[in-house]
């Protein structure tokens, strides 16, 4: 296998089982650290679960999702596209992390952890799709 | 999707271990099975992670839901034997704070 990986699916949660076997067998055979193939199997179930929930297809679309792994110079970069309408997840969601267990509530939650795994996140509306690139360093700064 | 969860008891405390994968497409399921406990009178119990490899907030989502029903009756819910990479997930989030978490079942036994 070589150290790209290509993935188009269509946005169903259904999809998620398979593709997190795909990403397994991709960090098996570019010998990525488990923490790491841990970190994109989180971050795709989150992003993929709110690209499901909560994007917006014009009509007529046919929702899809591309996902495209790379590992070049110690870097493990996930790029993740999708055809809905503009939605920038980099803008500061603030979930509430702290406080008594009654004032909580799970909102946010999903893209905090997802920024939290990652080393840089960045995102562009480009060509008609959301493109949010994820970097991870697979050594330490 | 279905979650395989195995159910042990000891004494008045149920033991719930989930297998593999707890995340967007089996939370729900988790969550039934775990609801429909407390509403039987379940009032004490651990989930133990020994057999869990994934969580997503999907997952963090039910726990919540049931520490917060399992708190409002002064019962209570305690986690145990998390992976590492799985604890850096309750860490991150916040959740390490809001559940308590022990290392084994049986230390979380001596919370009840």
């Amino acid at each position: 296998m070589s150290n790209e990986l290509r993935i188009t699916l269509p946005a169903r949660l259904s999809e998620l089982r398979d593709l997190a076997g795909m990403v397994e067998d991709f960090g098996d055979a570019n010998k990525l650290p488990a923490p790491k193939v841990f970190a994109i199997n989180l971050e795709l179930d989150e992003l993929i679960t709110n690209t499901v929930t909560y994007g917006t297809f014009e009509p007529g679309t046919d929702p899809r999702i591309d996902i495209h792994l790379k590992v070049e110079c110690d870097i493990l970069t996930l790029t993740m596209e999708d055809n809905g309408s503009p939605f920038d997840p980099t803008v500061d969601t603030n979930p509430n992390t702290s406080g008594p267990l009654e004032s909580r509530s799970v909102g946010g939650l999903g893209l905090h952890l997802v920024k939290n795994f990652a080393s840089r996140i960045s995102y562009e509306f480009v060509g008609g799709k959301n493109r949010l690139t994820l970097e991870h360093d697979l050594k330490p700064a | 999707m279905n979650i395989e969860v195995v159910e042990e008891r000891d004494n008045d405390v149920l033991v719930l271990l989930p297998v593999d994968r707890l995340d967007s497409t089996n939370a729900r399921a988790f969550e039934s099975i775990v609801m429909d406990h407390i509403s039987k009178g379940e009032q004490r119990m651990i989930v133990d992670f020994s057999r869990l490899n994934f969580i997503s907030s999907s997952g963090l989502r039910v726990l919540l839901i049931a520490a917060k029903k399992l708190s409002a009756t002064q019962g209570k819910l305690v986690l145990c034997d998390m992976q590492e990479h799985i604890h850096e997930v309750f860490m991150i989030s916040g959740f390490d704070q809001l559940i308590p978490i022990h290392e084994s079942r049986k230390a979380s036994m001596n919370v009840f």
